[in-house]
């Protein structure tokens, strides 16, 4: 099994479309930074380092509150999709012809570059996070006591959200209606439930993904949220289960 | 050499069925393959050839019946690339992926050593472009580099669909010269093929399929044996012997002012009937009418039948050894152009 997760690991570092969502990711979480220094005072928009710590927890996750956290998910979908587009599928099976254990090695390698998605954005706040709030005069210690309250959260919801690609990805077989079916998802779908619905939208994966990251993109809006563990085991069903879905409908198929 | 038998066979494919839809892709199909030899998996296109070596290499799901290799299916070998090699199409590369990292990828999934990446690039002749991305290979690059991979874990056993699709005809002689090699160091060779010229010199035994049946299988020896059984006939006597060979029902023609053709026929059924109607003879000779025709008239019938099977084929010939089969009375005259390499011996 390890070898097979290596394998899985080799073809998405070989491959151009995970690089350019790591390019994705470091660029949202560019904005995350940026958004986390804005404080609006009646009609001006002010540039101030954060102190209140909820603002040094949205600094830490700048990954996930500008979204970037989405690019895990976008990761899961190239890992699987990947395969028919190019036929490579037909590789993989003769080398791993037990279809289950290719499919939870691919589980597995998603998961992986979903934390190392959630570690790039963590790397480029202090690239570029620290030495803005160093320069706006902010606490660097401050934002370092909110890191161990954010970054478990940060990263779970890069994992899960990493496995709910794969799960989508899984199921709907090509890449391009993969990618926009998780997209849809998370800034059409989902916000206009949540909108109306909010005790229906907090089961559903971005809200999910919410809960998991510890609210830390809800500002003081979070009481409506799942508690964080059942957040954990919402977000994970809606991996798990697509998953499970796609290799009944379509990954154990025949490969023609 | 005996044709195939359960006994020592390495492959073995038992009442092999597969249906898509409404299309009956392979029927019932019944072969082995036995080690040391180069079997040629032959048909014309749409006759279940890939759809028959994609079930044996767990890709396609049987609808009934077994493909098992080692006694065992795919799926249940333990590192099957160290046991099978599969060359199936040259396109199931990523294209930006460099050959050498393609097959690294190989080596991780299934734990052969690194060091067999360059060997195997060597062998196919691809070592000067181990670094190159596969996107920007030529089909025969690909095909050689699907050929690697396949060569990567040192196999026992070789499966190839259409393997000279793609190659140029130096490739082509180089891939027959390399799989009667591999053959001959006691693997096992199992390579399909629509052209049964091309085939010709390289396989000891054969596998006939047409609309998803088997046609005939067992040495290719014996199929020449049968496919030269026409006789050239001269004779002072042409337009008599035409009439006794007619009465007779003996299929035959006038190729010359002195000489008569009779297809698909002996020296043993032609002797009596010339010597009942005291025919005058200056020459009773076989002639070396080519395998082609023979392969044509095996597969011809069902050929360009559409869905490959839903026309029913003429009556089946599940696991009978070589031989005419029916209609082979009356086959078409052989072609008069240049005669397609093959073994034929005179």
């Amino acid at each position: 099994m390890i070898r097979v997760i290596r394998a899985e690991l080799l073809k998405l570092r070989t491959t151009p479309g995970p690089w350019v969502v790591v390019g994705v990711t470091v660029l949202l979480t560019a904005l995350g930074i940026i958004t986390a220094f804005l404080v609006s005072f009646g009609n001006h928009v002010h540039f101030v380092a954060p102190v209140a710590e909820h603002r040094l927890r949205r600094l830490v996750g700048s990954g996930y509150t500008g979204e970037g956290v989405w690019m895990a998910a976008i990761i899961g979908v190239l890992c699987i999709t990947g395969e028919y587009r190019h036929k490579v599928i037909t590789t993989s099976l003769l080398l791993t012809p037990r279809r289950p254990e290719l499919l939870v090695a691919k589980a597995v390698a998603s998961v992986v570059w979903g934390i190392a998605l959630g570690v790039v954005s963590l790397l480029f706040v202090g690239a570029l996070g620290i030495p803005l709030l160093v320069s706006q005069g902010g606490s660097v210690s401050a934002l370092f006591g909110q890191a161990g309250a954010v970054i478990p959260g940060l990263l779970g919801a890069f994992a899960l959200l990493a496995l709910f690609g794969l799960g989508f990805g899984t199921l709907i077989k090509n890449q391009v209606a993969g990618v926009l079916a998780i997209l849809g998802i998370a800034f059409l779908i989902e916000p206009i439930i949540t909108g109306l619905l909010p005790q229906v939208g907090r089961w559903l994966p971005s809200d999910a993904a919410s809960a998991v990251a510890g609210g830390i993109a809800r500002g003081n809006q979070t009481s409506y949220l799942l508690s964080w563990w059942l957040g954990v085991l919402v977000l994970a069903a809606w991996g798990i289960v697509p998953t499970v879905l796609g290799y009944f409908t379509t990954f154990r198929r025949d490969v023609t | 050499m005996s044709s195939p038998t359960s006994t020592g066979a390495v492959i073995e494919v038992r009442g092999l069925s597969k249906r898509f839809g409404s299309i009956e892709a392979v029927r019932g199909l019944d072969f082995s393959v036995v080690p040391g030899r180069v079997t040629g998996f032959l048909g014309p296109n749409g006759a279940g050839k890939t759809t028959t070596l994609r079930m044996l290499l767990g890709l396609v799901t049987p609808t009934a019946g077994t493909a098992t290799i080692f006694g065992r299916r795919y799926a249940e070998l333990a590192d099957p690339v160290r046991h099978v090699g599969a060359v199936l199409e040259a396109t199931s590369f990523h294209p930006a992926r460099r050959a050498r990292q393609h097959l690294k990828m190989m080596t991780l999934a299934s734990g052969i050593a690194e060091s067999r990446i360059d060997e195997v690039l060597g062998l196919v002749g691809l070592a000067d472009s181990a670094q190159r991305r596969v996107g920007g290979f030529s089909l025969g690059m690909r095909q050689r580099l699907e050929l690697a991979g396949a060569l990567l874990g040192d196999p026992d056993v070789l499966i190839l669909d259409e393997p000279s699709n793609g190659l140029d005809p130096q490739g082509i002689a180089w891939l027959r010269e390399f799989l009667r090699h591999l053959a001959a160091q006691g693997r096992t060779i199992l390579v399909s093929s629509h052209l049964l010229a091309e085939m010709a010199q390289t396989v000891d035994d054969v596998v006939i399929v047409s609309g998803g049946q088997l046609r005939a299988q067992g040495p290719l020896a014996t199929l020449s044996a049968q496919a030269h059984s026409s006789m050239r006939i001269r004779t002072p006597e042409v337009p008599r012997l035409l009439g006794v060979l007619a009465a007779a029902g003996f299929p035959a023609r006038q190729s010359a002012t002195d000489t008569v053709m009779a297809d698909g026929a002996t020296p043993e059924a032609l002797g009596p009937v010339l010597a009942a109607n005291q025919i005058v003879l200056y020459e009773l000779a076989h002639e070396g009418t080519d395998l082609e025709s023979m392969f044509l008239s095996l597969t011809g019938p069902v050929a360009g039948a559409p869905g490959g099977g839903q026309v029913p084929p003429p009556t089946p010939v599940p696991q009978r050894p070589l031989g005419p089969p029916p209609g082979y009375a009356a086959p078409p005259p052989p072609p008069q152009g240049p005669v397609p390499p093959g073994p034929v011996p005179q």
